[in-house]
């Protein structure tokens, strides 16, 4: 189970205008030790709601500083309170690192990386980056890297030291969507034309021997289509998609503890699942989600004693009582998240959601 | 084309998830369920298998046989530690069920023992000695590899990832058997052989269910399927044809 550890911010330095590169404090003993390209889950409280959320290490995986950026979201809690309040000698709370957004190095070998980066995208990139140049000295990195104009990009300057550093062993190439550029090229957005003309003059696809791409949905469709049109197999090409599927500021979920009816035998059941709701009738001595499979739901589950969580959904409406719970953690259970194996219904009326 | 884009309209245009962050309620039950399934086998197949070590007629065998339940464990924890990602408590898991427990031998094949665990059908079935496992663990290992191919393709990445590392090892559990049956042919036990070919292949060719069209449609959408089970199903009959060609064998399923 996830447990979390402090860490405490040593810096933070604004990299663009809605940007800041965090750095910790270096932490006590290995629980911070990580490869390159794997995150930090912080958690924080939020007027009482609990979010979670992970920030890509940008740092190298060579015994350096433990760092991450992180790029404010429109309306987002977490970012935009990370942007504003982050000083140095705070503690956040955070898991150890996690995440497999990366390959073994072997300091021998003279690979041929090729990464895809767009805006925030570049955060694990760069720490992959960073200690594959520095720990495979045979080794080249070419980077593609996809921003709205020259004022978003993200440790522009880190890349541009890089290249500095790594005379002839990394190269960089942005793709702008607003600031035209000499070259056509590099203007625009990296759809399957870009990728084409790429591969054409700039990047000699069939010497590449691991890509990696980070960045939005579309654009990561798009690119790993045309890496695999030319050649590369599923082994070669690693994602790493930031999406979440939590949800942002959370409302305060409708609390019907205590005015509802607690008096018969049995109750009211609806039952919400792959967006259709079903109701019926079940004794207050079944499980939920024996109720479920009863009614001709095909309600998940796998251990059905309280441990593995798959049969998780969310109460809506109602009480019910969960009588064993070995893996849900305390703040998923304040948010209304039950082990449908382990809940019995106590209200007269129980509202469940197997679809949040 | 829009930075934001919907999670199905990702995936069902084969895009892939990275981490737990990423997954939709729906899809987590389901890839948990997935998860499970193979630990719960790897578990089960383990403890059965341990029992058989000292049956082993040599030291040769009884190496082997230790080896399978070492790393058939080892793959179980692989995959259980991804589940452990997800909340799973992974201590508790390990033990809060009775691996070792089998059905009676007579018990019709496809049957399942309790709805507390999630191992394929064919590990509710006990061992009957030395050629009875090898038999068993010929027919399931060429099963088994058939189902991780299928595995490999999964869209969530870390588990395609591990699969793909697992797989290796239990193709060699299936040579290991297969090289275990050329021995026991070499030393007379024919008949042997094929009463528990009759007993396994029923037990081994349920495991490849169907599930409901719709059902189907959603797990292919999602990138959690690729074929259906009498497609998995006829591949594994193929693997099996040929694995008993090597040896010299011929078997008619009933
Ligand atoms: C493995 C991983 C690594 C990551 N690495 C990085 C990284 O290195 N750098 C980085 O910047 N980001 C990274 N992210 C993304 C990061 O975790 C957050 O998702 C991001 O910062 C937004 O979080 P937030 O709390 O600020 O926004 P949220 O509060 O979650 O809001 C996100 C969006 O949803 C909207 N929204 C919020 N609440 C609601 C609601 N109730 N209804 C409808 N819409 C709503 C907001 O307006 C906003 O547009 C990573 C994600 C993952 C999964």
């Amino acid at each position: 189970m996830a447990r979390f550890h402090p860490l405490t911010v040593q810096q933070v330095r604004k990299t663009i205008r809605d940007a800041v590169e965090v750095t910790f404090a270096q932490p006590d003993g290995s629980d911070f030790q990580f490869i390159q390209g794997q995150y930090l889950t912080f958690r924080r409280d939020f007027d009482g709601v609990e979010l979670r959320r992970s920030y890509s290490i940008c740092s190298a995986a060579d015994g350096g500083p433990l760092q991450v950026g992180i790029k404010r979201v429109e309306g987002g809690a977490f970012s935009t309170w990370a942007n504003d309040n982050l000083e140095p000698g705070m503690v956040l709370e955070a898991m150890p690192p996690m995440g497999s957004f990366h390959t073994p190095l072997d300091p021998a070998a003279a690979r041929n990386y090729l990464g895809f980066a767009g805006g925030s995208g570049i955060t694990p990139v760069l720490s992959i980056i960073r200690t594959v140049l520095a720990g495979e000295p045979k080794s080249q990195f070419t980077l593609v890297y996809a921003n709205r104009g020259v004022n978003t990009i993200m440790f522009r300057e880190e890349l541009e030291d890089l290249k500095n550093t790594y005379m002839g062993r990394f190269s960089v190439i942005h793709v702008l969507e607003q600031d035209a550029q000499e070259i056509d090229l590099f203007q625009g957005r990296v759809d399957a034309e870009k990728c084409a003309a790429l591969f054409e003059h700039w990047v000699d696809i069939a010497s590449v021997d691991t890509a990696f791409i980070c960045g939005p949905e579309p654009m990561m469709l798009t690119i790993a289509e045309a890496l695999r049109a030319n050649g590369l197999t599923n082994t070669q090409i690693k994602f790493e998609l930031f999406a979440s599927s939590q949800p942002g500021r959370l409302k305060q979920k409708a609390n019907a503890k205590g005015d509802a009816a607690v008096g018969a035998q049995v109750t009211q059941a609806t039952v919400t699942m792959d967006g259709t709701a079903r109701s019926f009738e079940m004794g207050k001595d079944i499980s939920i989600l024996d109720a479920a499979l009863q009614n001709a739901l095909d309600a998940p589950f796998a251990c059905k004693a309280g441990v593995c969580s798959t049969c998780k959904c969310k109460v809506l409406e109602g009480e019910v009582e969960m009588l064993a719970n070995h893996a849900l953690e305390d703040y998923e259970v304040a948010q209304g998240y039950v082990l449908s194996c382990q809940s019995y219904p106590v209200t007269d009326t129980v509202v469940v959601d197997y679809d949040q | 084309m829009a930075d934001e884009m919907n999670i199905t309209d990702y995936l069902a245009k084969g895009g892939r998830l990275t981490n737990p962050a990423n997954v939709p309620p729906r899809y987590r039950a389901e890839l948990m369920k997935i998860m499970a399934t193979f630990v719960d086998s790897e578990l089960a197949g383990a403890a059965g298998f341990a029992d058989v070590i000292n049956a082993g007629p040599g030291i040769k065998e009884r190496i082997a046989a230790a080896r399978i339940v070492l790393e058939k464990t080892d793959n179980a924890d692989r995959v259980l530690r991804l589940m452990g990602e997800f909340g799973a408590n992974t201590d508790r898991y390990a033990n809060h069920h009775p691996w070792a427990d089998r059905l009676p031998r007579d018990t019709a094949p496809g049957s399942h023992r309790s709805t507390h665990d999630m191992r394929l059908s064919v590990m509710n079935y006990p061992l009957e000695g030395w050629a009875d496992a090898v038999v068993m663990n010929f027919c399931m290992g060429l099963g088994v590899c058939v189902q991780l191919r299928e595995m490999t393709k999964v869209s969530y990445q870390p588990l395609s990832e591990a699969i793909r590392e697992i797989l290796p090892t239990e193709q060699r559990h299936a040579e290991l058997a297969e090289e275990g049956l050329e021995r026991l042919l070499a030393q007379g036990n024919g008949p042997a052989i094929t009463a528990a070919l009759t007993y396994w292949h029923p037990r081994v060719a349920a495991i490849f269910g169907d599930v409901g069209a719709d059902r189907m449609a959603q797990l292919q959408g999602w990138g959690l399927r690729d074929l259906t089970g009498p497609e998995l199903r006829a591949l594994w009959q193929d693997q099996l044809g040929h694995g008993l060609a090597r040896l010299g064998l011929t078997f008619q399923a009933a």
